[in-house]
């Protein structure tokens, strides 16, 4: 059954997946690629750090490409399909959700052999250090969680889509509301810094995501 | 008698202006029973709710022996469901498509689909989204039966397809049917089509169940009778009495549509003091037509 439904998600993500797995295996060795030249150590971490913000763009983006891909088909035929299999429905959504992680091996995997190949190539100054495991760890996590909240939300149906964007609109315009009224409250900063927080559940997308660092 | 697929007082609300009121359906097991109605009668409705697609908010379904929705998943396994509208992934092959839908099914006969396959004259190469109208009803029914379902289930699933389709379908459903001791529950309201398969017939309308019969009943028991003269309430007469519509003015003779109709009871509507003026056949269409025509008058 989970073979089956691998299929499927392969057919129907592999023209997206593969310029994916390209931008993954690209991004290190793009990342590094004037470190040589530079030379001292503070202008390589500079050059790296120019690059950091794409890793987890990159992760947020493949998270949400394989999110609703893995649904789109079954959304298209009002889910009646799926339904109509013996299955139970946690089941299905389950193997649904393996079988996009395990889609996403493939890009998360290209951006550590990228980083292997990108820190094997670049002169590092001594000063500094190469973390290509680190960083595809980081990368990998990175794109799960995208990829489990998308998927969540991409799960459910379009009313559900819509409360969503309708929450976060709605918090958005209380923030303008209270700016107006002239309060230092945002609203939407504070959720956003309990997002990330240590240990919220969206750390992982911020910090240092260098490739080269001290 | 056993029944495949039995509700009782089931109800659902769908939206502001329609509902399932108080269904109460018996399928006999290994009959092929027609379930007719105009469009927006509830029957796609009535078949989601069978097969636990919608949640019915009162009353209990039972299919195959089991209780819907708790035992669906062990039910959909011997269930063959052919929707109104396609359902397949468009982007597969009719051969992933098969590949697909087998990995679902352990009583999956893959000789069978073959055969049908070959006897539909399916590409197997071709992909789903294009699929003529006619091939995608081909292979949805391919699916169905190389489920090797006890039940099969067919919402309107020859809607819209040409003349030779419809009857290449329809034989392959009786060929399965007569080699499986299957049951099928096949809605439509193209009443033609239903009276050379179907043994039994269900009438939909409005989200009631008008009728519910042995189509050979139905045939030989409904009948249109012209009356003059009755009572105002008949009491223990020997037939159903579908409707009754008073004389339009011109004539005095009352209409009844009656079902059990037999030429002995001519004596019964003597006995009351009416006088039987006329006795109309009706075939299954006509049958079909004023059994709507009277569901929807206004009663008296």
């Amino acid at each position: 059954m989970f073979r089956v439904i691998l299929y499927t998600q392969w057919k129907w993500t592999r023209l997206a997946l593969l310029p994916g797995v390209i931008i993954a295996f690209s991004l290190p060795v793009l990342s590094v690629q004037r470190a040589g030249e530079l030379g001292y150590a503070a202008w390589v971490l500079q050059s790296v750090g120019g690059w950091a913000v794409w890793f987890p763009a990159l992760a947020a983006a493949l998270g949400l490409l394989m999110a609703v891909t893995a649904w789109r088909e079954d959304h298209r035929g009002g889910h009646v399909y799926a339904l109509s299999l013996p299955i139970e429905r946690w089941r299905y959504a389950l193997f649904r959700f393996a079988a996009g992680a395990v889609l996403l091996a493939a890009p998360i995997v290209a951006l550590w052999v990228g980083s292997l190949v990108a820190t094997a190539a670049a002169p590092i100054p001594p000063t500094l250090r190469a973390y290509p495991n680190t960083l595809a760890l980081r990368f990998g996590l990175a794109a799960l969680v995208a990829y489990g909240v998308f998927f969540a939300i991409s799960a459910g149906s379009a009313r559900t889509a819509a409360f969503v964007l309708g929450g976060v609109a709605a918090l958005i315009a209380f923030d303008v509301l209270l700016q107006a009224a002239g309060a230092e409250l945002s609203v939407s900063r504070e959720v956003w810094a309990w997002l990330t927080r240590t240990p919220g559940p969206m750390t992982v997308f911020t910090g240092r995501w260098m490739l080269i660092d001290v | 008698m056993t029944y495949a697929i039995e509700t009782r007082g089931v109800c659902r609300r769908l939206g502001k202006r329609f509902e399932i009121r108080d269904l109460n359906l018996g399928i006999p097991g290994g009959s092929i029973y027609g379930f007719l109605g105009p469009n927006g009668a509830g029957k796609t409705t009535t078949i989601r709710l069978i097969l636990a697609q919608l949640r019915a908010q009162e009353g209990e379904i039972t299919v195959l022996g089991e209780s819907i929705p708790a035992s669906i998943h062990r039910v959909l396994l011997r269930v063959g469901f052919v929707p109104e509208r396609p359902h397949l992934y468009p982007g597969l092959t009719v051969d992933e498509t098969l590949d697909y839908h087998s990995a679902f099914y352990p009583t999956w006969d893959g000789g069978r689909a073959e055969n049908l396959v070959r006897g539909f004259g399916l590409d197997r190469s071709l992909r789903v989204a294009r699929l003529s109208k006619g091939e995608t009803g081909q292979l949805m029914v391919v699916l169905a039966l190389a489920q090797t379902p006890e039940l099969l289930v067919l919402d309107e699933a020859t809607e819209g397809l040409d003349p030779v389709v419809r009857r290449e379908i329809l034989e392959a459903l009786v060929d399965y049917v007569s080699q499986q001791d299957a049951t099928v529950f096949i809605s439509s309201h193209l009443v033609h089509e239903l009276e050379r398969v179907c043994d039994w017939i269900g009438f939909m309308d409005d989200g009631l169940m008008v009728a519910d019969m042995p189509i050979k009943d139905f045939k030989e028991g409904i009948k249109r009778l012209r009356v003059v003269g009755a009572p105002a309430t008949l009491e223990d007469p020997p037939f159903v009495l579908l409707s009754r519509e008073a004389g339009d003015g011109v004539t005095e003779a009352e209409l009844w549509v009656v079902r059990g109709w037999e030429a002995p009871m001519k004596s019964y509507v003597e006995g009351v003091g009416a006088t039987l003026r006329e006795v109309i056949d009706l075939d299954l269409e006509e049958g079909f037509v004023e059994l709507l025509r009277t569901a929807r008058a206004p009663k008296q």
